[in-house]
């Protein structure tokens, strides 16, 4: 570990790399972490850059894999996050990877229209057995209506002045009732029943009912609540109107029966269907499942390879093409004291590439000031972190984070205070920095627990300091304590006195001790605060 | 309301449409949009703006309707999102800016149905922030009359509708006819409404109405109403509707109703557009009024000259960035969402000279900022 008191020695230096050579060296940089290239580019626009191309195919990479995540996510299927960290695959695999994906969305996209279509089909059965079972109700009260309808002409004397011709025909025209039954969404219930109404001037009649259980729409997968409809009406015009309103509403019509019997036969019929179709929907999101869960094995492991790839070549792009076309050339900031292990890298990565010229590093003078950089490990990490949230420090200034290790800490429990609490601040600290290991590698997405476990040392600390100085003001889970005795004693303030004074004493309400009396035990009290200030007229309510 | 109370209920969107209206494209941008080659260029350079990843998940090779579709999706989310979130006064008037989009919808449902086209076809073509619940039977209707009494009149729309119930059948002309009269009263009642916020504080751009409308005089602040916005809003269907109806059969009469009557033009410059007859004459009507002077003066259709529509673009955009020089008022929403459409228009123009390699005529978008 660098010193932490400032920060490191960097200089500026050129890199020469082979355009063979290129992309793997840049890949073993990336590994190390030690370099900060510069952009030599920078009023090329983001499409005019050399390696665009390759950015889109990761792009294009990167959208499949987000598509087949939503996929395994709606399933509910966990991903499988080894934690490993895969190398960035070599520019000619990026030509299988493509190809996979390719496959597998393709896989899915139909394996999806086929669900969908399978949901529809299975949507209207469903539906349709609703109709079948509610309409019987309807269908029994319009020929109530109907019969009263047809007695009323019986019982009214211009009846006997209408030939029998006639009358049949008015009996008949009262019964025609022709009749659509559907069913459409609860929600627009109101607004069509309404234009219902507008619009046939009131001549039709509906009729509807709640479906009680939630339906799936066979689009988005929501669960949606629909209710059954059946609308009598006279005569063909209407009839045409009340289909256009339907349409409008996105309300589903179906044909439905006008006879008991038919009706029953039908429902049966459906049963089946729906049977047949459920064991073949099961049989689809079998295979859909198995697809997925093949799917997510890799898929973590697929979207790190595809970060890398695509850094890599945002990094190409800043590099400069060389006049001959043969070499890349770009500048970066290196620390000083790993110019080796960067050199090391390059020579690794000229080899992978098969490439014979060797990359150069070479280092250059230049009066810009180079960045800041802190070499810190787990522990430093957290308070560096803490410091450059006020700031980031100039080159080779004086760090405060060292200090902070130390002063943050006792700050806070100065302000804290409290034993028995800063104990279990300092088990919780010690169980997360016992069990780093485990923890680290669960990847919570819990913002909290993740702040927390980042700042594990610093709760440690901060739950020791808190005990020291818990026991210095004699606090314990808020209460006060007194371990040793208070040095303080009413009894020896006025020796000799006592015997006298001790119903004034008892009777007293406050007391008033002598600081100036030599007559205290010459100890005072061992550690901390005297807990005698604890029954003071002076002690704030927190026990401070 | 004043300013000083203004922030309890407002404030929050107020600061939100600024943040929208900070991420409005800018010159640097449309220079580099105009240098993209093919239509992935474009996405990747947007990805560097405010609107982000929208098209990300867009497999290519991308088309123009998509990157309509989406745009217009990222600005429907905002709006809604500012409207969800809104009180009275302020969800009012955003409800008052949506019945503009309602009218367009309604009128292009209409015409659909008319040429016999599917209802299921024209529904994705219509405007999101102007759907309504009965939008999807208005095929039902056959007369003016109908479509009132079955389908407008439960919505908003219904008392813009008194001007225009007639028995004839709706037919191509008719349906112009309607569309303007049921714009003029729109028009006309978001006027009336604009003017009831009581004192409301809302932004002008007219620097001559803001002389005549000053209602309370506050250390250095004026407060004008936004009637200024309303009235070029109507000023410029004036003179469409008069330069379109050049060769048409629509009379003079008819064409006079369809003026809405709360411009600048009112009363004078109407009486003397509705006895126009040709270009010439709107010109000289437009020269007595010192805005509207200089949009007419070398507008024309020849090339590297903007058209009369193009110059009334621009006046709209300058007015309406002046909007947001003001603070504690509603214009900034009306303003913002004008300012985002036009960005859109300016985009989909640029896409579609990229997409058709024809780049001639790519610079002739509204520059905003």
């Amino acid at each position: 570990m660098g010193s932490l008191f400032r920060s490191e020695k960097v200089t500026l230096c050129q890199l020469f790399l082979q355009s063979e050579a290129a992309y793997n060296c840049v890949s073993e940089l990336g590994e190390i972490g030690l370099v900060q290239f510069r952009d030599l580019n920078p009023d090329v626009n983001a499409f005019q850059r050399k390696f665009v191309n390759e950015v889109r195919r990761c792009d294009e990479m990167e959208r499949k894999l987000r598509f087949l995540e939503k996929e395994i996510k709606k399933d509910e299927i966990p991903m499988l996050d080894t934690g490993d960290n895969p190398e960035a695959p070599q520019p000619r695999e990026m030509i299988d990877l493509e190809a996979t994906f390719e496959k597998l969305e393709n896989e899915m996209k139909e394996v999806n229209a086929n669900a969908e279509a399978l949901k529809r089909n299975f949507l209207e059965l469903t539906e349709l057995k609703h109709i079948l079972r509610k309409t019987q109700v309807f269908f029994e009260e319009a020929e109530y209506y109907t019969q009263a309808a047809s007695n009323g002409p019986m019982t009214e004397e211009s009846v006997n002045l209408l030939s029998d011709e006639g009358l049949t025909q008015g009996g008949q025209q009262a019964l025609r009732l022709g009749f659509v039954a559907g069913v459409i969404l609860r929600e627009r219930i109101p607004a069509f029943e309404r234009m219902l109404w507008r619009a046939c001037r009131g001549n039709v009649f509906l009729r509807r009912a709640e479906i009680e259980i939630p339906l799936e729409d066979p689009v988005t997968g929501d669960q949606v609540n629909k209710s059954v409809f059946i609308i009598f009406f006279q005569g063909e015009q209407l009839k045409q109107r009340v289909k256009k309103i339907c349409e409008g509403f996105r309300a589903t019509l179906y044909p439905c029966p006008e006879t008991q019997a038919e009706r029953r036969e039908m429902a049966i019929g459906v049963m089946t269907r729906i049977e047949d179709l459920n064991t073949v929907l099961s049989q689809t999101q079998d295979h859909r499942h198995r697809v997925l869960v093949a799917a997510a094995k890799n898929i973590k492991v697929w979207f790190n390879k595809v970060r890398k790839i695509k850094a890599i070549y945002h990094t190409l792009n800043m590099f400069n093409l060389d006049v001959t076309q043969k070499c890349l050339i770009s500048e970066c900031w290196c620390p000083v004291d790993d110019l080796d292990r960067i050199q090391a890298a390059l020579r690794r990565g000229t080899e992978r590439s098969g490439s014979s010229v060797p990359s150069i590093l070479n280092r250059m003078t230049t009066k810009q000031e180079p960045p800041t950089y802190n070499k810190t490990n787990k522990l430093t990490g957290a308070f560096q972190g803490l410091i450059d949230a006020y700031g980031v420090a100039t080159y080779r200034e004086v760090n405060p984070a060292p200090f902070a290790i130390i002063t943050f800490p006792f700050l806070f429990a100065i302000m804290f205070g409290d034993t028995g609490h800063g104990i279990i601040m300092f088990l919780f600290g010690l169980w997360m920095v016992v069990k780093e290991k485990s923890l680290g590698a669960s990847k919570s997405d819990n913002e909290i627990w993740n702040t927390f476990f980042g700042g594990r040392y610093l709760i440690m600390m901060m739950g020791l300091f808190s005990i020291y100085t818990g026991l210095i003001y004699n606090d314990i889970f808020s209460k006060s304590m007194n371990i040793f005795g208070s040095s303080w004693n009413a009894d020896i303030a006025y020796p000799g006195d006592m015997g006298n004074n001790v119903e004034k004493l008892m009777l007293a309400k406050t007391y008033r001790l002598n600081p100036n009396s030599t007559n205290w035990s010459k100890e005072p009290y061992p550690f901390g605060m005297d807990p005698v200030r604890l029954g003071a007229m002076s002690q704030s309510t927190f026990g401070l | 309301m004043n300013s000083v109370n203004f922030n309890i209920n407002f404030g929050y969107l107020e600061g939100l449409c600024r943040g929208f209206k900070g991420g409005i494209l800018k010159q640097t941008d449309y220079i580099n949009l105009v240098q993209c080659e093919i239509l992935e260029d474009l996405k990747l350079h947007l990805q560097s703006t405010d609107y982000g990843s929208f098209l990300a998940n867009e497999p290519s090779p991308l088309s123009v309707s998509v990157i309509d579709d989406k745009l217009k999706e990222k600005l429907v989310i905002e709006f809604q999102h500012m409207r969800i979130h809104s009180v009275e006064p302020l969800s009012t008037f955003l409800d008052f800016i949506t019945y503009g989009y309602m009218i367009d919808n309604i009128i292009l449902l209409i015409t659909g149905t008319l040429h016999q086209r599917d209802i299921r076809e024209l529904i994705p073509k219509c405007h999101p922030l102007g759907s309504f619940e009965q939008m999807e039977a208005i095929h039902i209707a056959n007369t003016p009359a109908e479509l009132y009494n079955a389908v407008l009149v439960d919505t908003p729309l219904a008392p813009y509708f008194m001007d225009c119930i007639s028995e004839q059948d709706l037919d191509e002309m008719n349906i112009e006819i309607i569309r303007n009269t049921l714009y003029k009263a729109y028009l006309e009642d978001f006027y009336k409404f604009c003017s009831t916020i009581g004192g409301s504080t809302t932004e002008v751009m007219c620097e001559a109405l803001a002389v005549s409308l000053l209602t309370y005089m506050s250390d250095s602040l004026k407060y004008v109403c936004i009637f200024c916005i309303v009235q070029f809003e109507a000023d410029r269907r004036a003179f469409i509707i008069t330069i379109n109806s050049f060769g048409t059969e629509l009379t003079k009469d008819d064409r006079a109703k369809l003026y809405p009557r709360c411009g600048k033009l009112h009363p004078d410059g109407l009486a003397k557009l509705a006895q126009a007859d040709e270009y010439e004459q709107v010109k000289v009507v437009a020269d007595y009024y010192g805005e509207y002077k200089p949009l007419f003066d070398g507008a024309g259709t020849g090339p590297g000259e903007k058209t009369l529509e193009d110059r009334f673009f621009e006046k709209e955009v300058k007015i309406m960035m002046s909007a947001f020089m003001q603070q504690f008022h509603f214009g900034v929403f009306y303003a913002y969402l004008k300012l985002k459409e036009q960005e859109c228009r300016n985009i989909i123009w640029i896409s579609e000279c990229v997409a058709q390699k024809h780049k001639a005529k790519i610079d002739s978008y509204i520059p905003i900022f």
